[in-house]
């Protein structure tokens, strides 16, 4: 097992792709979050005391940008690899297909905890830094606060379950462009089908199960009785889409051949 | 000895043609046999037309009883009208003028488009052609008539009274206001459809609904309340002929006191409080003068499916030309056509036809299918416009949506050229276009009303057929779809993103190696 790591990482690590994508999982993250966060202000409100913003959910709006990098890096380590024929070298090397998966599941999800725990640090600093100059405090923006920890580390663990779920699906496709399709319309468009439907209960029986809607609850620190889905069950029904996802790919990938 | 002649070897095929035509024809063939390309065009239909349908049958309103019907004006479309009505009868020409005080609110709380003054209308029912001239506490002086016209006279502050002048000649309505009384200036003419020869000349007041709009983060919260206002008139004077007396309280110089249209605000039976003393009225009043807008833009709503429907359409846009690179295909295709500018052209309008064709089938397919659904689940049918495929801007919408599928595959083409990955370009291409649908419904009116504005997304305004009135204050949401520009001045806008893109992958196609 290793030795695959070992191979996975020196594939993932000279990809020149992988050094692009990492930079902006963190950049996009904090650019798409300092720009909410700087068009929101107490201005709106009418007073500042009555300004219920959820400035920890706003600060952290990024990762549905920085997102997209991580798909795209994680389709891309697989469904590259069957663009270019790479793959029969790589299954020649260790046919165990399973391990195959696994040490790449493991490699891009080191990379992405990475890069995301450096996206969500950089978004609470940027909001730390935006946020007083539009009126409102910066208390709750401490990661000492129980739930502000928790939407941080849920973030990056959603980060992370972007990554499974876009590695799955890459696998099932195999394609680069049909991946990232399916990847993109699950992330962003079933959230936007959701909001369209009229009926009440659909809609949010829609954004529990959405990938995305769902587990960016997580990130919620208040009002949580409103929300669709609680912050720790919405995370679960993503990790359930990429559990699927991974046993879907790894079931393909025996079955099928390279 | 002398070398025996040579003939250079001539091909017998006759030449090729490297005309623009054979570009053309050559791309479209590339299209055609990709039988994965196909299927990704069956797929825009289909998923357009899936979300739209589930869009429109996913609720139904609770209908309580049957509404009333909506009040219809001159021209049949759904009006609001309904205001306290102090008038007499006036036969043939003659003129009505009053001086209006500024018009106060309740509690201070007053719309800016409350409006009093002087109104000249066929009869008191409810959609009665009329034409008016009035004062409003923020936009001045303004002429209307028949609901939909709107004419600006002088920005009057609305802090100083102000003496207002209907004149009837014949047909025509003209309209006059003044400072002193003496100095008159005219505001505009107006012509009301049918008007009789005997008309309600008189005083109104009407405001239309407060609305305050509270936005969060991930909620929005429309509040409104039934406003107010009250405007008093004195040196009321009517001149022309006032018709006979026909029975005690009607003719010669006497007011009476009705009320046009339904109050949606005061309970049944409880009278409008308009009091006379010698010589003035004043006048409390609500509801409004104009035309209805519909609450939900039922035709745009049954088009929403090309919000998704365009993921197909933008990978096999940037697929067009950055599988032409991962497959070596591009030298092939530059060494037919070594003039990269005309290939990518030709491509260009090779994927936009496609794009355009599949898009109208979507669209139109679109609409048949989900807007009666949308009319049927409203609780109010009649109250929203009549849409057909052939009326002005449902066509527009139609149209308007197969263009913006075009304009949005040729932009990822162009992208893809630039960026010559394919990865990267359909998800620059899906963010671009699905992720503001996600944000904006957070971001405050004014941030998101920016993005929808100057980013390609300004392009799904064209699906709007609601008209817009400068003088009816209408709340615009990013939730609800609404756009606050023109309908072909934002689908200019994602052209605009689109031939950039296209020139610069031109200038870019020029520079490169293949």
């Amino acid at each position: 097992m290793r030795g695959a790591l070992h191979a996975e990482w020196t594939k993932l690590r000279t990809l020149p792709s992988t050094w692009w994508l990492l930079p902006a999982v963190a950049a996009l993250t904090v650019a798409l979050g300092a720009t909410a966060t700087g068009s929101v202000s107490t201005d709106q409100c009418p007073s500042p005391a009555e300004c219920h913003e959820d400035t920890v959910e706003l600060c952290l709006t990024g990762v549905w940008l920085g997102q997209a990098a991580v798909a795209v890096l994680a389709v891309l380590a697989m469904s590259s690899e069957y663009g270019t024929g790479t793959i029969r070298v790589t299954l020649a090397a260790v046919p165990g297909r399973a391990r195959v998966l696994a040490a790449k599941a493991t490699v891009v999800t080191g990379a992405v905890v990475a890069a995301g725990t450096l996206a969500v640090l950089g978004s609470l600093l940027a909001g730390r830094l935006l946020l007083p100059g539009n009126g409102f405090g910066t208390a709750a923006l401490s990661l000492t606060e129980l739930p502000t920890l928790r939407a941080a580390a849920g973030s990056v663990l959603y980060l992370a379950l972007i990554a499974l779920l876009s590695l799955g699906t890459a696998t099932v496709v195999r394609d680069t462009a049909g991946a990232i399709t399916a990847v993109l319309g699950l992330l962003y468009a079933f959230p936007v089908v959701a909001l369209m439907v009229a009926d009440e209960t659909w809609r949010e029986r829609l954004q529990e199960l959405a990938p995305s809607s769902a587990g960016l609850a997580v990130q919620a620190t208040q009002n949580l009785d409103t929300l669709p889905i609680a912050p720790w069950p919405g995370l679960g029904v993503l990790a359930a889409w990429a559990g699927a996802a991974l046993l879907a790919g790894a079931a393909m990938f025996r079955l099928r051949d390279a | 000895m002398t070398a025996p002649a040579v003939t250079p070897y001539r091909s017998p095929l006759p030449p090729a043609r490297d005309g623009f035509p054979q570009l053309l024809r050559s791309e479209w063939t590339k299209a055609r046999s990709v039988r994965r390309w196909s299927v990704t065009l069956l797929a825009a239909v289909v998923i357009t037309v899936f979300v739209s349908l589930l869009s429109a049958l996913s609720g139904s309103f609770d209908v309580n009883g049957s509404p009333p019907p909506p009040t219809k004006g001159p021209d049949g479309a759904p009006v609001t009208d309904s205001f306290p009505f102090v008038h007499q009868q006036l036969t043939g020409d003659g003129s009505i003028t009053a001086r209006v005080s500024p018009l106060t609110g309740r509690e201070g709380h007053i719309a800016p488009w409350a409006k009093a003054g002087v109104i000249i209308k066929a009869s008191t029912d409810a959609g009665a052609p009329y034409a008016a001239v009035m004062l409003t506490p923020a936009h001045g002086v303004r002429l209307q008539s028949d609901f939909t016209h709107d004419t600006a006279g002088s920005s009057a502050s609305g802090a100083e009274p102000r003496w207002l002048r209907l004149t009837r000649s014949g047909s025509v309505l003209t309209a006059s206001e003044s400072a002193d009384g003496k100095k008159w200036s005219e505001v505009g003419r107006a012509t009301p459809a049918g008007l009789p020869r005997t008309v309600q000349a008189g005083l109104f007041a009407a405001t239309p609904e407060l609305v305050t709009v509270q936005r969060h983060f991930g909620s929005t919260s429309v509040g409104g309340g039934p406003s107010e206002v009250t405007a008093s008139f004195d040196r009321i004077t009517v001149d022309g002929d006032r018709g006979t007396v026909v029975d005690g309280d009607q003719g010669t110089g006497t007011w009476r006191q009705d009320r046009v249209g339904a109050d949606p605000t005061r309970a049944a039976g409880s009278p409008d409080r308009s009091t006379r003393t010698s010589s003035a009225w004043t006048l409390t009043g609500s509801g409004d003068i104009g035309p209805l807008i519909p609450d939900a833009d039922l035709t745009q709503r049954s088009l929403s499916g090309a919000q998704i429907g365009l993921i197909p359409l933008a990978a096999l846009g940037v697929l067009f030309i950055t599988a032409e690179y991962r497959r070596g295909m591009i030298r092939t295709t530059l060494t037919a056509g070594p003039r990269r500018g005309r290939m990518l052209a030709a491509k260009a309008l090779v994927l936009a036809g496609i794009a355009f064709l599949t898009g109208l089938l979507a669209a139109v397919l679109s609409f048949l299918l989900a807007e009666p659904a949308l009319r049927d689940n409203r609780p109010n049918p009649a109250s929203y416009p009549e849409a057909a495929l052939s009326d002005g801007p449902v066509l527009r919408a139609v149209l308007g949506t197969a263009l913006l599928l075009a304009a949005v595959a040729v932009l990822a083409l162009a992208v893809g050229a630039l960026l010559r990955n394919t990865a990267a370009a359909v998800t620059l291409i899906v963010v671009v276009f699905v992720l503001p649908m996600v944000l904006l419904a957070g971001l405050p009116v004014d941030a998101a009303h920016w993005v929808m504005k100057v980013t390609p997304l300004a392009g799904f305004a064209v699906q709007q057929t609601t008209p817009r009135y400068d003088f009816v204050n209408t709340v615009c949401l990013p939730e609800n779809s609404c756009y606050p520009q023109g309908p072909w001045t934002g689908l200019a806008v994602l052209c605009a993103y689109a031939a950039v893109a296209l020139g610069l992958a031109m200038w870019r196609l020029r520079r490169r190696d293949a």
